[in-house]
């Protein structure tokens, strides 16, 4: 009979503990803090390029390099949010329209191959950044510095950068086929 | 098949063009709050939601993609780590915001029951760009900063369990027995 009242204070008291951390659980709190009242926004001056020959034609030849023009101001970024931000660059591969089997690899360090292509941005201002230290810098698959860079100041509402871009098209691809890119500039809070 | 590859190498080597496609400009003014949201104090074995807000300022509707980016250790704030996986965040895949007006977006973080996981400060960005085929591409990312609390939540659920079930065995056991032996001594008269 003493088994029998053992066994049932035994098994109340294993329900019980069972029952006491959920209840110190309640004192726990999930705090979610948002900071509301500042936006994100930036904003560029043109989104479209279209390297083409001297005629105009909206045709590239290999192996050949492609500046904007002007140069280095061909596109105003603006941060028209309220808050600072920093920003970052990264590109990806140009796939042919009709069929996004066919592409050019983008390089990683801006030189060109077969099928392989590179693509550069160069900062108003900045003369002696990048691997050439002309102020062009590589953009590549993997997200990098836009502005600022080195530890500099983050861009501040209303403040704005021009920059320009290049291309430096592949030595070998096949001729005739559209191929479309994105530039993906990336603006987060400093 | 020898003609066409032969047509293929002439392609290749004497066209020598292409056209890199410019597209018509479209464009990208739009906003998203807010910049960032810090959560604390989350168990694993928890969900948490939360807000954001796309600001749609162009005179067209346009829709708007939503990732997740893990950015490198020099892009998160101090003593933040990766966010071990992007599917433990939920939200929308694409959404459509007419001209000139918002749209709320609700994003989920939920933390696997797992003790590893406990103790964490995690960064994560979300970011929200238009879908377009412009060339350049505006990308507004929000910092999603994650803290786990020192307890499982899931794991008190388990050992609740395994008591009940231990505590009803027991208790089961401790009628059977008082059942048991009182009733001999009816046998016996």
């Amino acid at each position: 009979m003493k088994a029998g009242i053992l066994s049932i204070a035994l098994a109340l008291m294993l329900v019980l503990s069972s029952f006491l951390p959920l209840l110190a659980d309640d004192t726990g709190t999930i705090t979610i803090t948002m900071t509301g009242a500042d936006e994100i926004s930036i904003t560029l001056s043109k989104t479209s390029w279209g390297p083409e020959d001297a005629a105009g034609t909206g045709i590239v030849s290999s192996d050949t390099t492609y500046l904007t023009s002007p140069p280095i101001e061909w596109c105003k970024l603006t941060n028209t949010g309220n808050a600072n931000v920093n920003t970052f660059v990264v590109g990806e591969d140009a796939k042919w329209v009709n069929n996004s089997a066919y592409k050019w690899t983008l390089s990683s360090n801006g030189t060109n191959g077969d099928n392989i292509y590179g693509l550069w941005f160069r900062i108003s201002g900045d003369t002696t950044r990048g691997p050439n230290h002309d102020g062009y810098v590589p953009i590549t698959t993997t997200q990098d510095e836009f502005w600022p860079y080195s530890g500099g100041s983050s861009l501040a509402p209303g403040d704005t950068k021009q920059f320009g871009l290049k291309l430096l098209t592949p030595t070998l691809f096949h001729g005739g086929r559209e191929m479309r890119t994105h530039i993906t500039i990336n603006a987060v809070a400093a | 098949m020898r003609h066409i590859k032969h047509l293929t190498g002439l392609i290749a080597t004497l066209l020598l063009v292409a056209i890199f496609s410019p597209s018509p400009a479209q464009a990208q003014s739009f906003s998203v709050s807010p910049r960032e949201v810090k959560i604390d104090n989350l168990p694993p074995g928890e969900e948490v939601e939360f807000n954001l807000t796309i600001h749609n300022k162009d005179n067209v509707s346009h829709t708007f993609i939503l990732t997740t980016y893990n950015p490198d250790e020099s892009q998160r704030r101090h003593g933040r780590d990766q966010f071990p996986h992007n599917s433990w965040i939920s939200f929308p895949q694409q959404v459509e915001v007419q001209a000139k007006s918002t749209t709320v977006v609700k994003v989920k973080v939920t933390i696997p029951s797992n003790q590893k996981w406990a103790g964490k400060d995690w960064e994560i960005w979300l970011g929200i760009k238009p879908e377009t085929s412009d060339l350049l591409v505006v990308n507004h990312c929000i910092r999603l900063l994650v803290s786990t609390s020192g307890e499982v939540r899931g794991s008190r659920n388990v050992a609740l369990v395994v008591g009940v079930v231990i505590g009803i065995l027991f208790l089961g056991y401790g009628i059977y027995y008082s059942r048991r032996k009182a009733k001999p001594k009816h046998a016996h008269r």
